[in-house]
């Protein structure tokens, strides 16, 4: 198995889609970070303000934490593009390409190749987080400096700096299931059509239609949301709670996880199933 | 028998693409199967290959059943399947080392068969550089990465300028010299004359004929024959008017008729009666009259 994985990897690494992720996080988060730099004054105003009945604030509460906790909002819409990347292509490109005339007459069963390509797809979606968690954390560390993480969400809640590593560190791992169940979602698209295009078309209209129907007021929707799954991909904010709220964060990694399953259930029966004609 | 297909059928549709086709290939035979476009021929092979799932029937591969245990079955199989397609942004070796890991092949087998496929020297190059008949021998290369017992070759010289064909068809003789056992569909029936041992024949996915070449040409109802005649071009339009006459054409100064067998000393009373100097008369039946015959002239092979 781990040299098939090792397999995967090597297609993800050669082909160009895969770094148009790196790419374009490569150019955001120097952005997002000099805009903090420049523009920090202003939201510390704000911040300030909002604090200012409560709290005396001393120093500069913009930091690379406070400015991580923003570009976390990326993971909405903008990081499952760039997940959607890699794991439409996984299965799609290899049939449009006439590789699994070659791959899949070889004695290794086709669940095999199926979960080396989802696993590796996963340490794809890993890989981009990670490399997100560097920029916005590791370099925004240098540029913005490090210190006491502000989130006013419902209340305020101040996290030391070293909770606050500790809380983004578990933040970004919640990001990354959730970001695996995206590309689980995508992966399952992918077993079903012969081009890239259509699972990634088909993984961001779920998802966007997904947002709607969470955020329209209205009680038929209201009824369908908890079948919703992007109503549970807010999960990785439940880090910056205090107390954490295990029970909450179990229940919607549950959700997704089984989400997950039965994505990857029905992307196992079809590509089983799957004749393989061009 | 290394290979059997056992009353394997395949539907698309309203279309029988395959139906009930039962094959037997011999050990250590070189097989040929032929058939006109569209006649289920890749449907045929890629059963055999797991690539697709008959609706009845199964394919056996040294007594395993492809359909029960799936790719297990292809332990001892190799196959190139029409166009050899690679990941084009790796080398040939990577591709190569790639497919070893896959099935657990010792990975220094790579450059053995870029060796043995002339392209040794080019196996760190990308795909995408080479031409498309080192593609289709990095196809062969791949087919017997795992020292095959069988090789499954699907149309392989399709799609190949002569050079390439001529390249591939030398390699298919070499590895058949080697004793592996070769299933082979090609469109050239004079190739797979000379290379095979066997044929089958199949059209609209039934099967018209199989077995020994040598069986199949001896026992050809049609039987063509060069005669050497004079004057040729009365004789053709004398011949052209008899209804029992298949074909009759020149071909290299010689009256080529395709009659049955026999209606041969009819047709040599004929031309006699008719004048014509008759100097020898010699039987010179190929697979293509094989072919026509049983699969029709309307075929296009």
């Amino acid at each position: 198995m781990l040299g098939l994985i090792q397999n995967e990897l090597l297609i993800i690494i050669g082909r160009w889609r895969s770094y148009i992720g790196f790419i374009g996080i490569s150019i955001l988060m120097p952005l997002i970070l000099w805009g903090f730099s420049v523009g920090g004054e202003e939201l510390h105003q704000d911040y300030a303000k909002e604090l200012g009945g409560t709290f005396m604030v001393v120093g500069s509460i913009i930091n690379s934490f406070l400015a991580t906790y923003v570009i976390m909002n990326t993971l909405w819409i903008h990081i499952p593009f760039l997940v959607t990347l890699a794991a439409g292509d996984s299965v799609a490109a290899d049939g449009a390409n006439g590789i699994f005339r070659i791959t899949l007459t070889r004695s290794v069963s086709r669940f095999k190749i199926l979960v080396s390509k989802l696993l590796a797809s996963y340490i794809y979606t890993a890989t981009l987080l990670i490399f997100c968690a560097f920029w916005s954390l590791g370099i925004g560390s240098f540029v913005l400096g490090t210190g006491d993480l502000i989130v006013i969400n419902n209340g305020i809640l101040i996290l030391d700096e070293s909770q606050a590593w500790v809380r983004m560190a578990f933040s970004f791992s919640l990001a990354i299931f959730v970001m695996c169940m995206v590309a689980t979602l995508c992966f399952m698209f992918s077993t079903m059509v012969s081009n890239a295009v259509g699972p990634i078309i088909g993984t961001m209209f779920l998802i966007i239609i997904g947002y709607m129907i969470i955020g329209i007021p209205l009680e038929i929707f209201e009824k369908i949301e908890p079948y919703v799954f992007v109503k549970y991909f807010n999960v990785w904010w439940d880090a910056f709670k205090d107390p954490i709220p295990w029970g909450e964060i179990g229940k919607k990694l549950g959700i997704l996880g089984i989400y997950l399953v039965v994505c990857f259930g029905i992307a196992t029966y079809v590509f089983l199933k799957k004749d393989i004609k061009s | 028998m290394i290979l059997e297909t056992k009353n394997l059928t395949k539907t698309f549709g309203l279309r029988k693409a395959v139906n009930a086709l039962n094959l037997e290939i011999p050990n250590g035979s070189v097989y040929g199967f032929l058939g006109p476009n569209g006649s289920g021929k890749s449907t045929t092979i890629r059963m055999m290959t797991a690539l697709i799932s008959p609706d009845q029937g199964e394919v056996l591969i040294n007594g395993q059943s492809v359909q029960k245990l799936g790719n297990k079955a292809l332990l001892s199989v190799g196959a190139l399947i029409e166009r050899a397609d690679f990941h084009k942004h790796l080398s040939g070796e990577t591709n190569l080392k790639m497919l070893a890991r896959m099935d657990g092949t010792d990975e220094s087998r790579v450059q053995v068969v870029l060796n043995r496929t002339g392209l040794g020297e080019r196996g760190k190059d990308k795909v995408k550089t080479y031409s498309q008949g080192m593609k289709q021998r990095l196809g062969i290369a791949q087919a017997i990465l795992s020292n095959p017992k069988l090789l499954i070759l699907d149309e392989p010289t399709n799609g190949l300028d002569p050079q390439g064909m001529k390249e591939v068809r030398d390699l298919v003789r070499e590895l058949a010299a080697e004793g592996i056992t070769i299933f082979i569909s090609s469109h050239l029936l004079d190739e797979v004359q000379k290379i095979c041992s066997h044929v089958a024949m199949i059209s609209q996915g039934e099967l018209k004929t199989a077995g020994p070449i040598e069986v199949l040409l001896k026992n050809s109802d049609l039987l063509v024959t060069e005669i050497h005649v004079d004057p040729i071009a009365p004789a053709i339009k004398l011949l052209s008017t008899q209804s029992w006459i298949h074909r009759c054409e020149e071909k290299n100064g010689l009256l080529n008729v395709g009659v049955s067998l026999d209606k041969i000393s009819d047709l040599i009373q004929l031309l006699v009666q008719n004048n014509f100097q008759v100097s020898a008369v010699i039987p010179r039946t190929s697979l293509e009259d094989v072919f026509l015959s049983k699969v029709g002239e309307e075929s296009q092979i």
